[in-house]
């Protein structure tokens, strides 16, 4: 049977793992640029990169890239648009901060000393970090490939901007979906032990 | 725990019900989310495409990427609705029968929301991708195509009531117990 072994010392682990799982997801894990990595030549700036990127970026790091090749793209026959382009990376920029948020939340709820972590706490705040680091991540997917795809076509028809920012906009709700859980969920984490 | 003989089943017993309960919430949000976001990117993606040389569809074709955050929406619902299942139980009960089935029942539930909305987000975003693609062509398709969309995103409604269901059973056990 369980011999008494209440697994409450390991409890940070979880609290840190889910803090830890908060940031990395939503920001970077690493992420390599385009041009770095597979330099174009001049003719070959219509080519799909997005097939050629094989990175583990995450979040905010792949809505960054996807927009920023974008945003490269098409500013090479439009310079005048690109600062009004950068909207997505702003964007995607912004979910690293959902992350960071819920990172320090979670970082500064474990305190052994200044109050009992039991495993509960610990299991909440690692709750809190999956759900808002991968909602983050998904939403920096989608933030990505709309922008890319957004800067592109605005580019082409300018009437298409407002429409581009909508979806961005829906796509960052999303983050702040897990956001708004993750803080949910790390306000549970002081309330444990019943007895 | 019946005989003293290791089996698999004692492994499975001796992990927390805490750790079922909050990856069940996580997945239930996170997964849910992806969807949402998998199918925002399909959707939007072609409408974007399709609207440079029609733009006049933009703004009826937006109503594709506000099903497919339906779908967060759900999981974030259910998110809500299962970390309020999640108690704190004396640590002379967190082993019990009781409360290791409620543990169970949060972990299911989550995973049945999340990966039903998984779907359901696929699946409207690419009808919404082919809604738009369509309807620059031709815009008495859009209406049709609608129909089709909204019977994908009945999907991720039975994931959410069916994931409701389920957390109803997770009660853990009182301390007087």
């Amino acid at each position: 049977m369980s011999s008494g072994f209440s697994g409450d010392e390991t409890a940070p682990f979880f609290g840190f793992l889910g803090a830890a799982a908060a940031l990395v997801f939503s920001c970077n894990f690493f992420s390599f640029s385009a041009e770095n990595i597979f330099p174009r030549k001049s003719m070959n700036f219509i080519t799909p990169i997005s097939q050629r990127f094989v990175f583990s970026g995450m979040g905010a790091a792949y809505g960054t890239a996807k927009s920023g090749v974008g945003v490269a793209s098409m500013g090479v026959m439009r310079p005048e648009l690109v600062m009004k382009s950068i909207v997505p990376v702003v964007m995607a920029g912004v979910l690293g901060i959902y992350g960071l948020i819920i990172a320090v939340i979670i970082s500064t709820g474990i305190n052994p000393k200044a109050k009992s972590y039991y495993l509960f706490d610990g299991y909440a705040h690692l709750s809190s970090g999956l759900a808002c680091g991968l909602a983050g991540l998904s939403a920096g997917m989608a933030i990505g490939i709309v922008g890319d795809a957004g800067v592109r076509a605005n580019a082409q028809q300018p009437k298409l901007f407002v429409g581009m920012i909508l979806i961005l906009i829906f796509a960052e709700a999303l983050a702040l979906y897990g956001l708004i859980v993750g803080i949910i969920l790390s306000s549970r984490a002081g309330q444990s032990r019943a007895d | 725990m019946a005989g003293d003989t290791a089996t698999w089943a004692h492994s499975l017993a001796k992990i927390s019900p805490y750790t079922f309960s909050a990856i069940g919430i996580a997945v239930a949000i996170g997964v849910s989310v992806l969807g949402a976001a998998w199918g925002i990117f399909i959707t939007g993606s072609s409408l974007i495409g399709a609207a440079i040389k029609a733009p006049r569809i933009t703004s009826k074709n937006l109503i594709s990427v506000i099903f497919c955050e339906a779908v967060a929406i759900y999981g974030v619902i259910v998110a809500i609705i299962l970390q309020t299942k999640l108690e704190s139980v004396p640590a002379s009960q967190l082993y019990a029968p009781e409360s290791l089935r409620a543990g169970y029942a949060i972990f299911a539930s989550g995973i049945i929301v999340g990966f039903a909305n998984l779907v359901c987000g696929v699946c409207v975003g690419i009808i919404g991708s082919s809604c738009a693609l369509s309807d620059a062509q031709n815009s008495s398709l859009f209406v049709k195509i609608l129909v089709i969309e909204i019977f994908g995103s009945a999907l991720g409604l039975f994931g959410v009531i069916v994931g409701i269901i389920m957390s109803a059973q997770a009660s853990w056990p009182t301390k007087s117990a």
